[in-house]
């Protein structure tokens, strides 16, 4: 087998340099040719359905990286402040709620979440889909932010063992602004954006976790009907139960393989969906590690 | 005396680091190899030594790939009877494992003439002294950085021995060997390396900012001066060049210095540090003479400069950084002209009162002051001055300090596309446009050629002239001992250790 | 004086001040828990006594609240009885009609619904479930960490042998293709092509798999094998939602960030052995893989593994939780009885929020004490290395 690494400047060797862009590429034509699959052999509810999915499961992973991030941002820099400020009160107490948020399971924290959504749909409180979204975005963000203030506390704390800070202080530079805009806006962007990444898969695939763990109600008067048409709860129809159940048919029928793509499309497509995103984003968290030495 | 010769291209995505038409070194001697920070010496060394990564880096060497020179006789040699000590002694040791398992790891496990290269790099103590620091595991602050750099030394020395018999084909390569040395121990190292270097004649490199070393040699080792070539490597028209560095350039210079006399002119008191200072549980405590036995407090005048000496690891640095507030002590007192700053001032005292305005200090390591992130011009964003400060003003401030005129786009350049010696200037120049009471340098010469050194200081001797006070912490005692009255120098030493 | 920022900066804190910022949040949550239970007790306590006194107006046999007529009668009665407390009749006649509805809706009322609560026998049936839940999370956590570490000192040695990805393989057998149009080499080369198309096939595949979240995995094969089991669950805790292939990639990237440090370059220098290709005479012979802590002697690789593996221990904390939330989906999705997560779904949707507090609190009582065990063997690491 060859071993030599390829060198130039060829298309290929910029891709195999820039595998982020490759797989996130690779993630667009994934779901490009599911969407002309399905286009094709899905039912027109069914596909309307899938979009309306797909769309709303990426618009909360989008909010979940956007809350995520000013939560995370806001705690790092505070516990930085705080911890050399001259009463350690407020940097116990917060640390101590932090510690004790860490070690509540993610799924529990965004199931607590769910829990008071139930209660908030059946008072009436919350009627919009985009509030619910927005809700839910809320809830996961609170169980990932400290991903993002771990990331910032690192970064701060590494560039504190460095003459970085005292030199800047010592010229008379503002605390904060070396906290915010030289350690943490000119020298961590590519981290944050890393976690970012991150933080979006792992957003992706709670929610689809506990849209298709509360399938069978946290309520007898609220159920998945109430609740935005995610790639989760869609996936957790019974519709596309059985479209995965048939997949074990396989084992038994292998001729199956010739309809399964046509006649079970829906579950199928919700469930590619669901993976093949979870594996691109991983991909790409990691092209982007090694394309910006992070690692 | 025959010699190695390389054509050296080193780049890094696309990006050339290092180009050199002509790399030369002498076979059976010692080749120093002068020159400013971050010019590519050490990146020139590891390549010839076969110790770069081919993965990261695009290496040519003499026209062929770099893995075509590893699998060269010549490459072989070097790395199966070589060594190479590296600059920065805490990452290059295993934390994970003792000292005495690295010292006979490898190569090095049969290697002689441990005991007696161990005893004399920590001038001739017992051995059960050096025994145990061979049983600890490396940490940041234990062993000290000087016996970190002495145990990587050993290894050097060990490997000499070893390989005698191939000495003609071996390289070794010292790259900083004695920055965190005091020059006692630097002698005592240089003196072992002569030693081995009788014994052996094999083709030796080191690299070194520390032109003070010229001085030691031609005094020390003149019967072997005809095998130390000095060899400077710098940036030519944009084109890397190794120049032959004549002793003698250096050597006229300090004499020049030495003749010149320094008028002890009695000036007003900027700032006054009480002897005790008490700090992660030990005292450090200051005096004029070398042996402490009487402690007076540190003065820094108008228009003059102090000068703290100590030996490496007593606490230089972190008295400095309690001048500055940048780290509480347990218990200090000093006096900033009227107002007083003990153990007990806030933080914000300092931030509103010293840093930027009274007193500012320039770090030794400009790579890791300055924000390499930035753009030049945006180095002086943030400071107290900045809105007084637009880009002519900048440029201005860098003609004026530094007699040259910055290239074209040169503010708009990232600081990690400069050079070290460009590095250093620049943090330097921050700091001396605060036009602060007090300016104190910590080991300003660090990573600067011979013609910066000498800029240097004259920059130093004419900022003094507009009433500065400047405190500086340095190895290069050759060099400020010339600068200095010696009623400004003072010393350092910890009396005690208390339990915490 | 008590450092108070040193203590809770956990990087420096010692063991036992770690141990106590632990047991503080132990004992935190386990006074929040206890006064939620028993504030759940006490209402359900309140809302039986109410629900006693309205079913005795229920129990009249001659009125049927679902009549209209009924109802208006019984409505002008209490007016007759209860003169001028229109307030308190409306409010009799509001909790009757809530009454009959939870009576109609409510899970809790439902036959093999729960509403005792938490009783002595319901927290022993728990504890059970609570034991088994421990073991297989034991199990799985104990594999994950083994096989994740082997996972990654297999990639990490074949990044280091520069095998070429399967796109630039594949774009040089297309090249040679295009370059002999004739001959025997097409017909290899579009042999290998195919062979290469279905390595990346069956390697896309595997990924897909292990990144599948559990119950996508398991409802694939619901039929052919029972996913209730316990063989079922610990294979499937291993292999999906990610949790080895992040760990091995955390590894990894610790492998990685090892290799590039000054002391790999000392080691070179000392001339330990720094090739990786498997059996050549200073490189890693395979079974190595299996021995992985003494198979790399005089090679530069061993101590880029023990000090990754030194860096790795914390960080095995977050990949726990990780875990730990892998198993409660796997449980709650694919809806196992008896076990542990699930009966918290159950207990939710009966209204049982004292039982599924309870539970909530098991959960937060395995995440810590993971976390306290890897406190303490992070402290055994580091005494061992003199930190």
């Amino acid at each position: 087998m060859a071993t030599r690494t390829l060198t130039g400047n060829s298309w290929l060797s910029i891709l195999n340099s820039k595998k982020d862009l490759l797989w996130l590429m690779t993630w667009i034509a994934g779901l490009g040719m599911l969407w002309i699959w399905d286009a094709l052999f899905l039912n027109a509810p069914a596909f309307a359905r899938l979009q309306t999915a797909f769309l709303n499961s990426l618009f909360t992973g989008a909010m979940v990286v956007l809350f995520s991030l000013a939560l995370g941002w806001f705690v790092g820099v505070s516990l930085h402040l705080l911890e050399n400020s001259k009463s350690k009160v407020g940097f116990a107490v917060i640390s101590f709620i932090t510690d004790i948020l860490r070690s509540i399971p993610q799924i529990i924290a965004v199931l607590i979440g769910y829990i008071i959504l139930t209660v908030l749909l059946y008072q009436g409180i919350i009627r919009s889909s985009f509030v619910q979204l927005v809700w839910i975005a809320g809830t996961i963000a609170v169980a990932v932010f400290l991903e993002v203030a771990d990331t910032i506390r690192h970064r701060i704390d590494y560039f504190r063992t460095l003459d970085f800070v005292d030199a800047m202080l010592c010229c008379g530079i503002k605390e904060r602004r070396i906290i915010n805009i030289e350690i943490l806006w000119k020298n961590s962007r590519s981290h944050l954006l890393h976690k970012l990444i991150a933080i979006f898969g792992v957003s992706i695939f709670l929610q689809c976790s506990i849209d298709f763990i509360i399938s069978v109600g946290l309520s007898t008067d609220v159920s998945l009907i109430n609740f935005p048409t995610t790639l989760g709860n869609l996936l957790a129809n019974v519709d596309s139960k059985q479209d995965i159940l048939a997949l074990s048919n396989l084992f038994t029928e292998p001729g199956y393989l010739s309809v399964i793509f046509v006649r079970h499309l829906q579950g199928l497509s919700a469930a590619f969906c669901i993976v093949f995103s979870l594996l691109c984003i991983y991909m790409i968290a990691n092209g982007y590690v090694r394309r910006h030495k992070l690692a | 005396m025959n010699g190695l010769k390389y054509n050296i291209r080193i780049a890094s995505e696309g990006r050339e680091l290092v180009a050199i038409d002509e790399f030369r070194l002498a076979k059976s001697a010692i080749n120093v190899l002068l020159g400013e920070s971050g010019i590519g010496k050490s990146l020139i060394s590891l390549a010839i030594a076969g110790l770069l990564d081919p993965d990261e880096l695009n290496v040519k060497i003499n026209g062929k790939s770099y893995t075509a020179y590893l699998r060269s006789r010549e490459a072989i040699d070097i790395r199966r009877s070589g060594f190479f000590v590296f600059q920065e002694p805490s990452s290059h040791l295993n934390p994970l494992s003792t000292l005495r398992t690295q010292l006979r790891e490898g190569s090095l496990t049969d290697a002689p003439d441990e005991e007696r290269i161990l005893r004399k790099l920590w001038q001739d103590s017992a051995l059960s002294d050096v025994e145990s620091i061979l049983d600890v595991y490396p940490k940041p602050y234990r062993p000290s950085g000087g016996e970190k750099q002495r145990i990587l030394a050993a290894m050097a020395f060990k490997k000499m021995a070893a390989s005698a018999a191939h000495a003609r084909e071996s390289l070794f390569i010292f790259d900083e060997p004695t920055g965190n040395l005091d020059n006692n121990l630097r002698n005592e190292f240089l003196d072992l390396l002569i030693e081995n270097f009788r014994n052996q004649e094999a083709t030796i490199v080191l690299i070194t900012h520390d032109y003070s070393i010229i001085s030691r040699f031609v005094s020390t080792y003149s019967a072997v001066s005809k095998n130390i070539l000095y060899r400077e490597l710098l940036l030519e028209h944009g084109k890397l060049r190794l120049r032959d560095f004549l002793p003698g350039e250096y050597l006229s210079w300090m004499e020049k210095r030495n003749k010149a006399i320094h008028t002890v002119k009695k000036t007003e008191t900027i700032l006054r540090l009480y002897p005790h200072v008490k700090v992660f549980g030990r005292t450090l405590s200051i005096s004029r003479d070398i042996e402490g036995r009487k402690h007076e407090p540190l003065v820094i005048r108008k228009g003059a400069v102090t000068y703290l000496k100590a030996p490496s690891g007593a606490g230089k640095t972190t008295i400095v950084k309690i001048m500055m507030g940048l780290i509480k002590p347990e218990k200090m007192s000093m006096e900033l002209g009227s107002e007083v700053y003990t153990e007990e001032t806030n933080r914000n005292v300092w931030a509103q009162n010293v840093w930027g305005k009274r007193m500012t200090m320039v770090f030794q390591h400009a790579d890791e002051s300055l924000n390499q992130n930035s753009k030049v011009k945006s180095v002086f964003s943030g400071l107290p001055i900045a809105g007084l400060m637009n880009e002519q003003k900048i440029v201005n401030s860098i003609s004026e300090l530094f007699e040259e005129e910055p290239s074209c786009g040169f503010l708009e350049t990232k600081v990690k596309y400069l050079s070290g010696g460009q590095k250093q200037r620049l943090n330097l120049l921050r700091s001396l446009i605060l036009h602060t009471d007090i300016l104190i340098l910590d080991e300003p010469l660090n990573g600067l050629d011979f013609a910066r050194v000498a800029k240097v200081i004259a920059m130093i001797e004419t900022k003094l002239k507009s009433g500065i006070g400047v405190l500086v912490i340095s190895h290069n005692e050759e060099v400020f001992d010339t600068l200095v009255a010696q009623e400004d120098v003072y010393y350092l030493h910890h009396t005690g250790v208390e339990s915490r | 004086m008590i450092d108070l920022s040193s203590i809770l900066h956990k990087e420096n804190s010692s063991l036992w001040t770690r141990l106590l910022i632990h047991g503080a949040g132990i004992v935190l949550m386990a006074v929040i828990f206890w006064i939620f239970i028993s504030a759940v007790e006490i209402s359900r306590i309140e809302s039986k006594k109410s629900d006693r006194e309205i079913q005795k107006y229920l129990d009249l046999s001659k009125i049927d609240f679902g009549n209209p007529l009924d109802r208006a009668l019984f409505r002008e009665s209490l007016d007759v009885f209860y003169n001028g407390q229109t307030h308190r009749n409306d409010s009799l006649l509001t909790a009757i009609d809530n009454l009959r509805q939870r009576q109609f809706s409510d899970p809790a009322y439902k036959t093999g619904g729960n509403h005792d609560g938490l009783t002595w026998s319901m927290a022993g049936k728990l504890s059970g479930m609570y034991l088994q839940f421990l073991a297989i999370y034991g199990i799985v956590l104990v594999i994950i960490y083994l096989l994740a570490q082997r996972i990654a000192v297999y990639r990490f040695i074949k990044m280091k042998q520069h095998r070429e990805s399967y796109l630039t393989q594949a774009f040089e057998l297309i090249n040679s293709i295009h370059a002999d149009r004739i001959g025997s080499t097409w017909w290899n080369a579009f042999g290998k092509l195919g062979f290469l198309f279905l390595k990346a096939l069956l390697k896309g595949m595997l990924l897909m798999l292990l990144f599948s979240p559990a119950y996508v995995i398991a409802y694939s094969v619901k039929t052919t094998i029972d996913t209730s089991s316990i063989l079922f669950m610990i294979l499937l805790g291993i292999i999906s939602n990610g949790v080895l292939i992040l760990t091995a990639n955390k590894f990894f990237t610790f492998l990685v960030g090892e290799s590039k440090k000054g002391y790999v370059q000392t080691a070179v220098a000392k001339n330990l052995h720094a090739s990786y290709e498997w059996d050549a005479p200073e490189g890693i012979p395979p079974r190595t893989l299996l021995k992985i802590k003494h198979g790399f002697r005089s090679h530069v690789f061993q101590p880029i593994f023990f000090n990754a593996r030194f860096q790795f221990i914390p960080a095995l904390k977050e990949h726990a939780s990780f875990l730990i939330t892998g198993l409660i989906i796997i449980e709650m999705a694919l809806n196992i009885q008896g076990h542990f997560c699930y009966e918290l779904l159950q207990q939710i949707l009966y209204r049982q929020y004292d039982i599924a507090a309870f539970i909530i609190f098991g959960i937060f009582l395995t995440v810590k004490v993971t976390e306290i065990a890897i406190d303490v063997w992070e402290h055994k690491e580091k005494r061992k290395y003199g930190y």
